[in-house]
């Protein structure tokens, strides 16, 4: 079942047109810089962005800083809400069904799709920007090494090393995103209205955060520790935020994939 | 499986996920019997203790952001965090963590290093003895130091203990003596073992709420490795050495005046040495600041777009919690900065104890 759902996947040419409008942006961020040399002020703008100028190895990190706010999350919405309601919608769920595969098997195979997805975006987008980076911007670290955002050297070991757990930590968080799109795709008949509930969270959260009256909320709002990933690149790496954003994920992963479970379990398929 | 019982499932995993961590920060702290006059003892010999955490503070104060002051404003108007690690007061290191930034005080044999990303360098200084605020103050080891310098026994009795880090924290309530305090009174939680503060709440009078509270989040009584507070700069970073730390260091150094010794009913600190007057010890404390016109313009500027403050012909005052900033002068004139946790009325004696026993020793610098 699962790599039926992968083999659709991958061949599908909307996955691939997602995932590479998804990298456009960062690519034109990129050569934006490249060719005006003007980057933000330190601290201000996506993480890194700041830094990319002088180092291009840091651009996949500023790349990742970009789409993980907006782009990304709305590409997991749309593409995990379109999961069980997109079947419905194209009437293919019955048949779907007819199969011998138990709608738990088709549910956890939905997810695993998605993330596979996630994983393709991220990997992508973080290749693109690597040679991007070596290319066109900054070479300070090929004799420098990289720097901290406590000021201090990084080795390139440690670079790639943190830099992989910051991928790992946002292919995470948008596996949360995921469940609630799942949910919401055995809940309701057109994927859009999944993708634009799913939105409507992420956006409520991150209003939420602006927030001081909503302070009691805030650490519990699924956008919460999205940034967190930064914290691997402080010295010594602080994972106060990182592990808390990681028991979230899990919290909303376990609710959501729970509720779509037991909706999707009794629902009666008509489609 | 039915419906009901799936359903029953996927609301007791909802429950389980939701209440857990409710119980867990609800746990009531364990009290001791410890009296008020021995934890104000264990808090004073725990001083020097080593320690390490995850700070946060919440200010509730809306300080004006004048360029120079910037740093302060924020200080006590936002919601801070920070880690620290302290071997001791001349080796310590407090990072002031942003989103995707930070700035890091690095000190040790009395110098300071100043580590900003959003800046991309790093600045060495001396310690001035006169200075503005700066985030290490106000870790709650740092602030409580500060806060107990005049205080006795009589000034403090026992409230309940609270959950501060996962300790039962016995409690402590600081109420000052001094007739010009603006403070009503401090709350403070400290470690039972080793005595560190981990809690500090300041209350305003007549507030019910805290008007700034700083937190040990996290928290380690242990002493932290040396590497934690030794700045190993990455190669290639700016480095600056700075003589004039920030306004106030470089008015107590250039400025030429020697305010009085007694302003507002309160004697000089020892610390003073030069041209800017600190007044008061511990809770009800002052600085007078000497700024010329081109400082004190903006900063008069932004005092009157703040909420609540009282202009005069001769002065301009502003009331933030317990904090009270005045301002003399009108116009572009140069005046003092007086500011601290006293009353307005402190305040305004200040001003006239200044402008009366103030003396010239030079020309400007």
């Amino acid at each position: 079942m699962i790599a039926v759902e992968l083999r659709k996947l991958v061949l599908s040419r909307r996955t691939w047109v997602t995932i590479l409008l998804i990298d456009a942006l960062p690519t034109l961020v990129g050569i934006l810089l490249a060719v005006t040399d003007i980057g933000p002020r330190p601290g201000t703008g996506p993480a890194f962005l700041s830094a990319v100028l002088t180092d291009g190895t840091l651009f996949p990190l500023a790349a990742l800083g970009i789409v993980l706010p907006l782009f990304l999350p709305i590409a997991v919405a749309v593409t995990a809400g379109e999961a069980i309601a997109g079947e419905a919608q194209q009437g293919t769920l019955r048949y779907l069904l007819v199969r011998p595969v138990g709608r738990t098997r088709l549910l956890v195979a939905k997810l695993v799709s998605v993330m596979v997805f996630v994983v393709l975006t991220v990997l992508v987008v973080a290749a693109t920007a690597y040679v991007l980076g070596a290319l066109l911007l900054g070479s300070e670290s090929v004799s420098t090494g990289a720097t901290s955002v406590s000021g201090t050297g990084l080795s390139t070991q440690e670079m790639v090393l943190r830099t992989l757990l910051a991928l790992a930590y946002a292919m995470l968080c948008m596996l949360g995103v995921a469940a609630i799109a799942l949910f919401l795709s055995t809940v309701v008949r057109a994927p859009l209205s999944a993708a634009l509930g799913t939105m409507g969270v992420l956006v409520a959260s991150t209003l939420l955060l602006t927030l001081d009256a909503a302070h009691v909320l805030q650490p519990y709002l699924p956008t919460r520790y999205w940034l967190a990933f930064v914290d691997l690149f402080r010295d010594p790496i602080l994972w106060r935020d990182v592990e808390r954003g990681v028991l979230l994920q899990a919290a909303y992963v376990v609710v959501f994939l729970g509720a779509a479970w037991a909706n999707f379990m009794t629902k009666d398929v008509t489609d | 499986m039915t419906s009901f019982n799936r359903w029953c499932v996927a609301a007791l995993l909802t429950l389980l996920v939701i209440a857990v961590p409710a119980a867990l920060h609800a746990l009531p702290a364990r009290d001791s019997d410890i009296g008020a006059s021995d934890l104000l003892e264990r808090v004073r010999t725990a001083e020097d203790h080593p320690w390490s955490g995850y700070v946060q503070t919440q200010g509730a104060l809306a300080l004006p952001v004048a360029e120079d002051f910037a740093d302060v404003g924020a200080l006590f108007s936002d919601d801070l965090r920070m880690r620290a690690w302290w071997r001791g007061s001349d080796d310590w290191r407090v990072d002031r963590l942003l989103v995707s930034g930070e700035t890091d005080l690095v000190h040790q044999h009395g110098v300071t290093i100043e580590w900003s990303y959003e800046r991309d360098r790093a600045t060495i200084s001396r310690d001035p003895d006169i200075r503005l605020p700066r985030a290490a103050d106000v870790v709650p080891p740092v602030l409580t130091e500060r806060l107990l310098r005049d205080v006795s026994s009589d000034d403090v009795r026992r409230i309940p203990a609270r959950r501060v880090a996962g300790i039962s924290a016995p409690g402590l309530r600081v109420e000052p003596s001094a007739p010009q305090s603006s403070i009503d009174h401090v709350d403070l939680w400290a470690d039972p073992g080793s005595g560190v503060p981990l809690r500090v709440d300041v209350y305003a009078e007549d507030a019910d709420s805290p008007s700034f509270v700083t937190e040990l989040r996290d928290f380690s009584a242990s002493r932290p490795a040396p590497s934690t507070t030794t700045f190993d700069g990455a190669d290639g970073i700016d480095v600056e050495h700075d003589d004039v730390l920030d306004i106030a260091d470089a008015a107590n150094q250039y400025a030429p005046l020697r305010p009085p010794s007694t302003v507002g009913g309160l004697d000089m600190s020892s610390a003073s040495d030069g041209a800017v007057g600190v007044y008061g010890v511990g809770i009800t404390q002052l600085i007078a600041i000497p700024l010329r016109g081109r400082e004190a313009r903006p900063l008069r500027e932004q005092l009157r777009q703040t909420p609540d403050v009282a202009t005069s012909a001769d002065d301009t005052l502003v009331t933030a919690g317990p904090v009270g900033v005045l301002l003399t002068g009108a116009a572009d004139d140069g005046g003092w900065l007086i500011t601290g946790t006293v009353t307005a009325e402190t305040l305004r004696q200040a001003a006239i104890d200044l402008a009366r026993g103030t003396t010239y020793v030079g020309e400007v610098g």
